[in-house]
């Protein structure tokens, strides 16, 4: 390694700030490939649902998920009014969600939750049940990782819910919400 | 009436008890609710055998 060539024709300058304290530090770049990744080109996200009330879910309908309140956006990129996730920097994102729900059923039924990019199913977990007398209480969750493009693909959560009587779900950002964040670029 | 429970009139045999082999829970036949006021619709309809039903039967 002979030198450091800093490419690019745009204006301004770049800055390499070093600790205002005494020490030696070592950065040590790897042998590929790619663009650093800093906390300002790292989309992450969380949102809940505020209202505890009930939400009831239509029989066999898939349902979008309600997030109307954010815990912290750090690039704008979730939408409180459509409950969309639109990351503005192409890469991998880790995306999880949860729903508290409680619902009847007295037949065999089922309750899920999905990621969906781009309006469709992407990934799901699913909760099966043959039959309940009482009320059946729970946290149903999902997870992955997915490649989003940093423009147009975008993430959502649906539920869904079939056999049962009464399926809802309620909120607080304890019991009902989703979170995002890069975890890699593209 | 939801818009499942308007399907389920016009064509009953949708009407499967075990989700594992239930159309709506399987994908062939989509309905959708984006939580924004809107209310149900019908994403896809992908039956083999059973048309999609027409506005004014499920109006």
């Amino acid at each position: 390694m002979a030198s450091i060539v800093l490419n690019g024709d745009t204006s301004g300058s770049v800055t390499l700030s070093p600790p205002a304290v005494a020490g030696t530090q070592t950065v040590t770049l790897p042998a590929a490939t790619g663009t650093v990744m800093v906390s300002g080109n790292m989309p992450a996200f969380s949102a809940y649902r505020a209202s505890a009330s009930d939400l009831v879910l239509t029989n066999a309908t898939f349902t979008k998920m309600v997030l109307d309140t954010e815990s912290f956006d750090t690039n704008n990129c979730f939408d409180t009014s459509t409950y969309r996730f639109t990351p503005t920097v192409a890469g991998y994102y880790q995306i999880n969600a949860s729903v508290f729900t409680n619902w009847v059923t007295s037949q065999f039924s089922s309750f899920r939750i999905y990621i969906y990019k781009n309006g469709s199913a992407y990934k799901a977990s699913q909760v099966l049940i043959s039959a309940v007398t009482d009320v059946w209480y729970g946290n149903i969750n999902v997870q992955d990782v997915v490649s989003l493009n940093g423009s147009t693909d975008y993430v959502e959560i649906y539920l869904y819910t079939n056999g049962g009587s009464s399926a809802c779900y309620n909120g607080g950002i304890t019991q009902t919400y989703a979170s995002g964040s890069m975890v890699r670029g593209a | 009436m939801t818009l499942y429970e308007k399907i389920i009139s016009i064509y009953p045999e949708l009407n499967v008890s075990d989700v594992r082999q239930d159309p709506f829970a399987n994908g062939v036949i989509t309905l959708q609710n984006d939580s924004d006021g809107k209310g149900d619709y019908i994403a896809k309809w992908e039956h083999p055998t059973l048309a999609k039903p027409t506005d004014e039967e499920l109006a």
